[in-house]
């Protein structure tokens, strides 16, 4: 597997700087979809990461962010302060992850991507039969805010709940996944996932434990999607099963992919690239006297050419592969 | 004691119906090592392929053979994009199979709309004695047992399908012997497809069709087939009866059952998981 150099110091505060005064220059939608675009790079860093080091394929990260969402809603709904549901979600994801993983991953070969690909069914389906609980299809409403207005009644009123405050949530929180990831990639744990993923034997006879290190990736991995889905439900209030199909699953696969397995910038470039990509096609699927199924062509279309494309061609991936090519060439 | 006995029989049939459809993973995955994510499509294709053809005026049997040999041409063209370079890893295979999935997607509803299809099978019930089957059932079970016999002779009697066994058992002395290890993966591509459309057009009539029921027909198909750890033919029929019979058994029994069929089935397929984990921890 390629190794990139981590960019540098200054462009990582260069991106930083851009994309926190980005905000307040959008309008309502662009806000949605920079707090989304956060949500993504929190799912893909920890997909690149199961991908990369465990190379192990999941289909189900949409799953763990239904169950993030989920928990986060209902703890809050039966009266557990907002805060404190939101730090139990990806407690729960990273449960149910590893309650999985430990079956599942002591096989060798791509077994997880099926058990996971069935999970995520079996999590829809429930979501859908329960409605007492859950509310099925028809969706969850009343969940309660995140953050309690300051100064209620006066002057300086101040709504923490606008979208502007959410993407700097959401930033906050891909930042923090960023940066526990980079150290968990430095860590001496990270350093057995990382033998890992050159060679499960040669890691084994080194000493690490294989199936254990494989089951914390996973469950690391399926944190960071619960994390996401968390702050999902307190972002949009509503949450039903339509909203975490296997499309999104396989949205997160294509970002991952695009990025290079394992590389942590790469996951951020990757979430970034992919939905800049989506909102350029929907606005081309847009274009009056097309017909009505044409978002949806295009998109899958674009989702499949871009997963076989760059596997075919780029296995290491897309990004890395332009950057190793702008290095390379005489300046 | 009828009921239950219409239950299983029931059961039998669509445990068939999973098994063939098992079929299709276990002689790419034999042959190539390769989880082939798009053999739900290879199902869909043929389902839309004999709905046009019926359509166009083409009788019963005709238009299920054409669609099963289109079936078996997208099967080539996938093995051609995921295994037609030499040393392409096992992990990369896998994705590009769910791309290509995902992008036939796209070519489906150009072509046939995002709007459910539907097509006839064969029409009536066969009684015997106070127990009935829907003919199409019926078919079915015949297909699927054809379909076994021919697998199990194919792959221990003939030529080609001991040069398929070499290449499973070990590519690298089967290149050494001279066997084209890549061409045959692609043949098995082939065989694959071909297998996922037959269990295509035998089922799609029970259901409807949209471009996205490739999942659902995957995914337990999927499950009949590892329990023989996607290798052994015989061992992912029976993952496929007992699949069948058991989920037949909790729609008619467990009130409410229907609607939870498939979180029943879901959790059978991971406990297959768990218990091969615990079998051969060490295997494939």
């Amino acid at each position: 597997m390629s190794r990139l150099r981590a960019p540098s110091t200054w462009l990582v505060a260069l991106l930083a700087a851009l994309s926190l005064a980005l905000p307040p220059l959008l309008d309502k939608g662009q806000r949605t979809t920079y707090v989304l675009l956060t949500f993504a790079v929190m799912v893909t860093v920890g997909l690149s990461l199961l991908m990369g080091f465990a190379g192990q394929v999941s289909l189900g990260q949409a799953a763990f962010y239904a169950v993030g969402a989920y928990t986060a809603a209902l703890l809050a709904r039966r009266g557990v302060p907002p805060p404190l549901a939101l730090a139990a979600a990806p407690v729960a994801a990273a449960a149910v992850a590893a309650g999985i993983g430990i079956p599942v991953l002591r096989l060798r070969g791509h077994y997880l991507a099926f058990a996971t690909l069935a999970f995520q069914l079996i999590v829809l389906t429930l979501i859908a039969q329960a409605r007492g609980l859950t509310g099925g299809d028809v969706g969850l409403g009343h969940i309660p805010q995140l953050m309690p207005d300051l100064n209620p009644g006066q002057d300086n009123e101040l709504d923490l709940n606008d979208p502007l405050y959410f993407c700097y949530a959401g930033w906050l929180a891909a930042a923090a996944v960023v940066a526990v990831t980079l150290n968990v990639v430095r860590s001496r744990p990270g350093r057995g996932f990382r033998a890992l993923a050159t060679s499960e034997i040669g890691a084994a006879s080194a000493g690490v434990a294989v199936a254990a290190d494989k089951i914390r990736v996973f469950a690391i991995s399926a944190a960071y999607a619960g994390l996401a889905g968390g702050i999902y439900a307190f972002f949009f209030g509503f949450l039903s099963p339509g909203s975490f199909g296997v499309l999104l699953s396989i949205q997160f696969l294509v970002m991952a992919t695009v990025g290079g397995l394992g590389l942590v910038w790469g996951a951020v470039a990757g979430a970034i690239a992919i939905t800049a990509l989506l909102q350029a096609v929907l606005l081309a699927a847009s274009i009056p006297g097309l017909p009505a199924t044409a978002p949806s062509i295009l998109s899958y279309a674009v989702y499949g050419l871009v997963l076989v494309l760059v596997m075919r061609f780029l296995p290491e991936g897309l990004l890395p592969a332009l950057a190793g090519r702008l290095r390379r060439a005489p300046s | 004691m009828i009921t239950l006995l219409n239950l299983l029989l029931t059961g039998v049939a669509t445990g068939c119906a999973f098994a063939l459809v098992a079929t299709g993973f276990v002689t790419i995955h034999r042959v190539t090592r390769v989880v082939n994510f798009a053999q739900g499509g290879f199902a869909v294709v043929a389902g839309y392929i004999t709905f046009s053809a019926l359509r166009a005026g083409l009788p019963h049997g005709l238009s299920e053979l054409a669609a099963i040999l289109v079936a078996a041409l997208v099967g080539v063209a996938v093995g051609l994009v995921t295994i037609g370079r030499r040393g392409t890893p096992a992990l990369a295979s896998l994705i590009m199979t769910i791309g290509l999935g995902i992008a036939l997607y796209a070519v489906e509803i150009v072509v046939w709309g995002d709007q459910p299809v539907q097509f006839e099978g064969l029409p009536g019930l066969v009684a015997a004695g106070s127990l009935t089957l829907p003919r199409q059932y019926l078919l079915i079970i015949v297909v699927t047992a054809l379909a076994f016999a021919g697998l199990g002779v194919f792959f221990a009697r003939t030529y080609l399908g001991k040069v398929f066994t070499a290449c499973a058992s070990n590519p690298f002395a089967a290149r050494l012997a001279g066997v084209d290890v890549t061409r045959i993966g692609i043949a098995a591509f082939g065989l694959g497809g071909a297998l996922g459309g037959l269990a295509g057009v035998l089922l799609i009539p029970l259901r409807s069709l949209t471009f996205d029921s490739d999942v659902d027909i995957a995914i337990n198909g999927f499950a009949a087939a590892i329990f023989g750890g996607l290798n052994r033919p015989g061992a992912a029929l029976a993952g496929g009866l007992i699949l069948g019979v058991a989920e037949a058994l909790v729609a008619g029994y467990v009130p409410g059952g229907a609607a939870y069929q498939k979180a029943v089935s879901l959790p059978l397929i991971l406990a297959i998981l768990v218990w091969q984990a615990a079998r051969r921890p060490e295997s494939e």
